[in-house]
């Protein structure tokens, strides 16, 4: 096949542009919410975690390691504490988390307590 | 006693606990070594292995990763010893420290092949270098010490008409009989060359006499192959360094009392006697030795 038949199969020169979309928000700080709880083979462990933490929000965050089939270590807020001791709170958070995450996950938790009393006075 | 510090590795491949796993996994590749001291601020603070990485996702920290509790041990730390941690914790590797410094490492491979040099493949007992090694741990660690030297009485007979495969299988149970005698941590055993087997032991003379004792009458009531009759003499040298004696220390070495256990022995033989005591002597502090 000549070098001129050849010229004849390709066609004209493409026209390449590119696009740009830019979104802008704010980075939130910290980058998790109210608990962090970190999978046995996620891509971050505790230690990453801990610095991470330290860095962004020193101390506004307890690590705590936990014995559990999926999770190593949950990041609970600190002030979450103050409302609910964290013996009551993991069990819970964990009992939920695994129903939707596995060991390769980090999952994010909004907490929300509502504290309810109702007190009695003598008139 | 040989010491790891002796024979470990000294030029370290060290990592960082913010290094991350993909990095750490490349690098051991690279270096074909399977586990690689952790170090912060030149303080060992874990150990990574080939295994630690494939259990962890790549963009981890090694601190996330490591193993935190490194066995470790002195330059100082023997063979034995080192072969002993090895497998009791069942790992490959131990990280040889200076404090908390890591100065090298030693593996299981390494270690082996060091401690095969030293063990007799037919028997699996030690050589008679680990004798001499040990009986000199024991006298500079101020013990006293007693050898029996132990001689299969005309053994070259039984390889000439039987052969030397059987003579081999009997040379294993001797080996295996005796080694079921001895007691671990008072008695060491080991094939000395040929039919002759050598037993270092930290029991006092009379003791080390009934060892004697009890080691060539087990061999005498085993039943052994083919119908042939195995029997041993011993012969038995130690004594006290803390008795008063005179004369020329220089000649009273640690060669001396093998060798008089070893005439002990041919004098045991000649007059048919199961067990001779060589007679007491004195031991030179083992740093003159």
């Amino acid at each position: 096949m000549s070098s001129k038949t050849g010229s004849y199969l390709r066609g004209p020169e493409p026209l390449r542009k590119a696009e740009m979309t830019i979104r802008l928000s704010e980075f939130e700080i910290p980058p998790m919410q109210d608990a962090l709880l970190v999978g046995k083979k996620a891509p971050i462990g505790p230690e990453a975690v801990r610095r991470m933490v330290d860095a962004l929000s020193p101390e506004q965050y307890e690590i705590i390691r936990v014995e559990h089939q999926v999770f190593e270590a949950a990041v609970l807020k600190r002030s979450l504490l103050k409302l609910l001791p964290a013996e009551k709170l993991l069990p819970i958070l964990l009992e939920e988390c695994e129903r939707v995450a596995d060991e390769q996950a980090v999952v994010k938790a909004q907490v929300n307590i509502v504290i309810q009393v109702n007190r009695a006075v003598d008139l | 006693m040989q010491t790891v510090g002796e024979i470990m590795t000294k030029e370290l491949v060290m990592v960082k606990p913010e290094d991350s796993v993909a990095k750490v996994a490349k690098l051991m590749e690279r270096t074909k070594i399977g586990g690689l001291p952790v170090v912060e601020g030149g303080r060992l603070v874990g150990i990574i292995t080939s295994r630690d990485i494939r259990r962890c996702h790549p963009n981890r920290l090694i601190a996330d990763a490591m193993t935190k509790e490194v066995v470790t041990v002195p330059p100082t730390c023997s063979l034995w010893e080192a072969k002993e941690l090895l497998e009791r914790h069942g790992i490959e590797r131990l990280v040889v420290v200076d404090g908390d410094c890591p100065v090298g490492v030693v593996t299981k491979s390494l270690l082996y092949a060091e401690i095969g040099k030293h063990i007799d493949a037919l028997t699996g007992l030690h050589k008679a270098e680990f004798i001499h090694r040990k009986a000199l741990e024991l006298l500079q660690d101020g013990k006293e010490i007693a050898v029996i030297f132990l001689d299969l009485d005309n053994f070259g007979a039984v390889d000439k008409k039987l052969g030397h495969v059987v003579g081999d299988e009997i040379l294993c149970r001797v080996a295996k009989i005796w080694g079921d005698i001895v007691e671990e941590g008072f008695d060491y055993l080991s094939r000395y060359a040929g039919d002759e087997f050598a037993v270092v032991t930290v029991k006092p003379l009379e003791e080390a006499r009934e060892l004697a004792l009890r080691m060539v009458n087990a061999i005498s009531e085993e039943k052994w192959p083919l119908g042939v009759k195995v029997s041993a003499s011993a012969g038995v040298a130690g004594g006290r360094r803390a008795s008063a004696r005179q004369g020329d220390f220089e000649s009273y070495t640690l060669s001396d009392l093998i060798n008089m256990a070893s005439l002990a022995s041919t004098r045991a033989k000649k007059q048919g006697r199961q067990v001779v005591v060589a007679g007491e002597i004195e031991l030179r502090e083992a740093g003159c030795i």
